[in-house]
């Protein structure tokens, strides 16, 4: 800018020296002001000229008199007042106090206004604000006066004490008189902390403290609970309501620690407690307990354990009963009911906890493993669904059954123990045609699969392409018998075989027996075929898995019999001979006394009877081997085609010997693959090392005992895989 | 803006509604104006209004010490935020704005003077 600007300063007037006197009847004429305004008189005042009196002082540098008479006539308004206030008597008092309270609120805003100018250009710290230091006046001389503060302290409790009982009290009051403490507080609400919240908190816990005692020894937990959930709500309202909101988290944990904390034992240990709640389903109940004590520290959990001890013990006596060790159906069906029925509390009660959800299944681990015979019961629980237990059931429903077997399957430690006892049953439903259908088998396998990847079911998915290929093999056969030029010579039957790829297939304990010549012509026709169209395989005939249907012509009537392979031999016997002792039968088809004896009594014992013992020996089941049967030509039957069980039971003994035999012969193969896989890498291990090592990679079939692996290990170093360091016989050492 | 509801000192009046006025005992001057915009545009009109006192009573504040030629300006400032500012008038400005407390316009003042001095 060129042009060069002036400044215009008015006509400088030298500013004169305020005298004394002037400025003292600038004060006087304030302090008039001051006092009027707290007689509620201020109407007539003129607001310019308080205002510029009390700028003219600041600006003359006379503000100390001004401020320091301010703080006077605060002084002796509020000993005036305290008075006043004092002689109140009862109720009065409250509302004197109240209404003299709000009544110098107002003066102090209104002194602050005039004195703007003061508060802004003239305090400094450490003075306080005008507006504080009304308050601080109006604390030192009326609020925390001896006449006052403890009267109001009590009355307000005694009114808090009066409104827990249920009485009504005038809650704007309350409101306002708790405000004071605030108000009057200069920083951190300490006025308030200090002489009324501290009190507070210290009566809350006293009545809570008897309230509860009392009410707890008086009624149900059930009814306790919903006391506390309704005391909590109104604490809560209170807060809300008249008290300052820095209280409430306080209040509230005060509340908690003397409703909930204090008798979370009674309350799960009582007779009408938790215990008892979550026997009876009480959801409700369980929930309200949850929502409250979750509130408190380590609230859940006490519940959390409280509840996986229960589930653990029903759980245990349910592996425990006997009629559920008979029979494997009823244990299932019995342990998903109580898995539902749980699943049901941990989502209506516990909202589904993780924690919960958690401890319920370590507890449903711990008991399902209690008892090596899960494996085999979850196992014959399936092979009964999926031989037609599922036929009244829509797809949902055998959905979620399914998902169940799986569930429990998932907690089963010994998961290969129940791989060797489904893939025995799935082949037996298999061989004998009994599954109810592919499409529910497919399903089952691939849950398996799903849970455990493609090596838990490689070899059921083996079964089923077996059987896809067996049916070509023996359409092709049926084709051969045709066009052979042998076929003419032999009478016609109708033979079907099933081609098992060992390693598939659980291998059946070998048995011998003699197959009449017919059959074993065929037999022999079938190797010829197969192994001409296959070569390089071998064909092992398993005569013992098989079935046969044979006319049973008696005078009167003829019936077909589907037998076993083995009853089938019994019965051609009869063609030559019409009494046979077990003994005879043994000797005439090379089979095993002790299979006769199973294969023959479902001929005799069961609904029908084709065979009969001479002489009748009522109810002896025993047999010996020179026992003796006939054939019972009096059959009374009005079905044509009637159906044997192969043998006596669903499954022996000695089956199920071999199966668990089977079981550990894999389970050194697997612990032998794992110890080496472990030393191939580390090369040098401690011997606590190789077993966690190996029981951790082990754990998801099946949990390894600590001696077999110790001789697994002495084996491999008798193999020389592993060698012991020379120096620490602790330590093993790799061989490549 | 608001200007013109304050320059329309005399047209309009009916529907200007004013309701305070401010006297300057200097010149014998007035300005008409509104309570409710000067409250809400400066703390010292805010507390004289709550006051409830005599000026409240009377809608009517006589203020001694400054001249028309300078609170014309201010007061146009209130209404529409703007005013100019010339060497004539910046300190008087400054004075009466530090001494009724209206921050921004104690900036303004402040900011020209240390700009031309």
């Amino acid at each position: 800018m060129s042009r060069k600007m002036i400044l215009r300063v008015p006509k400088f007037q030298e500013p004169k020296r305020m005298e004394k006197s002037e400025a003292q009847r600038l004060w006087l004429l304030l302090k008039d002001a001051i006092v009027e305004v707290q007689h509620m008189n201020a109407s007539t005042l003129s607001f310019e000229e308080l205002y510029r009196s009390s700028y003219s002082l600041v600006i003359a540098k006379r503000g100390d008199i001004l401020y320091t008479g301010l703080e006077e006539v605060n002084n002796h308004h509020t000993k005036n007042l305290l008075d006043k206030i004092a002689q109140a008597v009862d109720e009065r008092f409250l509302i004197e106090l109240n209404s003299q309270w709000q009544q110098y609120k107002l003066q102090q805003i209104m002194i602050h206004d005039i004195l703007m100018y003061l508060d802004r250009m003239y305090v400094k710290e450490p003075q306080l604000k005008v507006f504080d230091l009304g308050m601080f006046k109006w604390k030192q001389n009326v609020l925390i006066h001896s006449q006052i503060n403890d009267r109001l302290v009590r009355m307000l409790l005694g009114l808090i004490h009066m409104e827990r009982n249920g009485e009504v009290i005038d809650g704007a009051l309350m409101k306002s008189l708790i405000q004071m403490y605030v108000d009057v507080s200069l920083k951190e609400k300490e006025t308030y902390k200090q002489e009324f919240e501290e009190r507070f908190l210290l009566a809350t816990s006293h009545f809570y403290k008897s309230e509860s005692n009392l009410f707890i020894t008086n009624n149900s937990c059930g009814a306790y609970l919903k006391k506390v959930e309704i005391r909590l709500i109104e604490e809560e309202a209170r807060i809300k309501q008249y008290l300052d909101e820095s209280t409430g988290p306080k209040l509230i944990k005060a509340c908690e620690d003397e409703l909930i904390a204090n008798h979370m034992q009674t309350m799960i240990e009582m007779e009408t407690g938790c215990r008892t709640m979550i026997q009876n389903d009480r959801f409700n109940e369980l929930k309200l307990m949850y929502r409250l004590f979750q509130r408190v520290e380590n609230g859940l959990v006490h519940l959390k354990n409280e509840f996986a001890g229960y589930v653990r013990n029903e759980g245990h006596k349910i592996v425990n009963q006997p009629e559920n060790l008979k029979d494997p159906n009823a244990l299932i069906t019995s342990l998903i009911e109580i898995r539902n029925r749980f699943e049901k509390t941990l989502s209506q009660s516990f909202a589904n906890n993780r924690d919960f959800i958690n401890s319920v299944n370590t507890a449903f681990e711990s008991f399902l493993n209690e008892n090596d015979k899960l494996s085999e019961s979850l196992a014959l629980f399936i092979d009964k669904k999926l031989r037609g237990g599922f036929k009244d059931s829509n797809d949902q429903e055998i959905d979620v059954i399914m998902n169940k077997v799986i569930l429990l399957f998932r907690f089963l430690s010994d998961k290969d123990v129940f791989k060797k006892f489904y893939e025995h049953y799935l082949a037996k439903r298999l061989l004998s045609g009994r599954s109810f259908s592919e499409d529910l088998e497919r399903t089952m396998i691939s849950k398996f699969k799903q849970e455990c990847g493609n090596q838990f079911t490689s070899k059921m998915e083996g079964m089923f392409t077996d059987m896809r290929l067996s049916k070509d093999a023996l359409d092709g056969f049926k084709n051969y018998l045709q066009t052979s030029v042998e076929m003419g010579k032999l009478p016609k039957i109708d033979m079907s075989v099933r081609v098992l790829t060992q390693g598939f297939w659980p291998t059946f304990p070998p048995h011998s027996c003699t197959l009449p010549p017919l059959l074993s012509q065929y037999c022999d026709l079938f190797t010829k075929y197969y192994c001409h169209a296959h070569t390089g395989r071998r064909i092992i005939w398993q005569t013992n898995i098989g079935t046969a249907e044979v006319t049973f012509r008696l005078p009167k009537k003829t019936h077909v019999l589907a037998l076993s392979t083995y009853q089938m031999l019994i019965m051609l016997l009869f063609n030559d001979a019409e009494k046979l002792s077990l003994k005879q039968m043994a000797a005439g088809t090379s089979i095993s006394f002790m299979d006769i004896q199973r294969s023959v009594k479902p001929l005799y014992s069961g609904k029908y009877k084709v065979l009969k013992r001479t002489p009748a020996v009522e109810k002896s089941k025993e047999l010996s081997e020179n026992d003796i049967f006939e054939l019972n030509l009096n059959l009374k039957c009005k079905l044509h085609r009637i159906k044997f069980a192969a043998t006596s039971q669903t499954d022996s003994e000695p089956e199920r010997q071999h199966t668990r035999q089977r079981v550990d012969e894999d389970r050194k193969i697997e612990i032998d693959a794992a110890i080496v896989r472990i030393m191939k890498s580390r090369k040098a291990l401690i011997h606590n090392d190789l077993i966690v090592e190996c029981t951790k990679q082990l754990s998801s079939r099946f949990v390894p005992q600590t001696s077999m692996i110790k001789k697994r290990i002495e084996n491999l170093i008798e193999r020389e895989y592993l060698e012991r360091f020379p120096d620490d016989r602790r330590r093993y050492r790799y061989l490549a | 803006d608001l200007k013109n509801l304050f320059q329309n000192q005399n047209k309009n009046e009916k529907e200007s509604y004013f309701d305070f006025e401010i006297i300057c005992e200097q010149n014998k001057t007035s300005f008409k104006t509104h309570k409710s915009i000067l409250s809400s545009r400066s703390q010292y009109f805010k507390s004289l209004f709550k006051s409830k006192m005599k000026e409240y009573q009377e809608n009517k504040l006589i203020l001694k010490d400054v001249s028309s030629s300078i609170l014309f300006p201010i007061l146009n400032y209130l209404y529409s935020g703007k005013i100019k500012i010339n060497s004539e008038n910046a300190i008087q400005i400054l004075i009466f704005s530090s001494k009724y407390l209206i921050d921004d316009l104690i900036k303004i003042c402040s900011n020209f003077i240390k700009k031309n001095l």
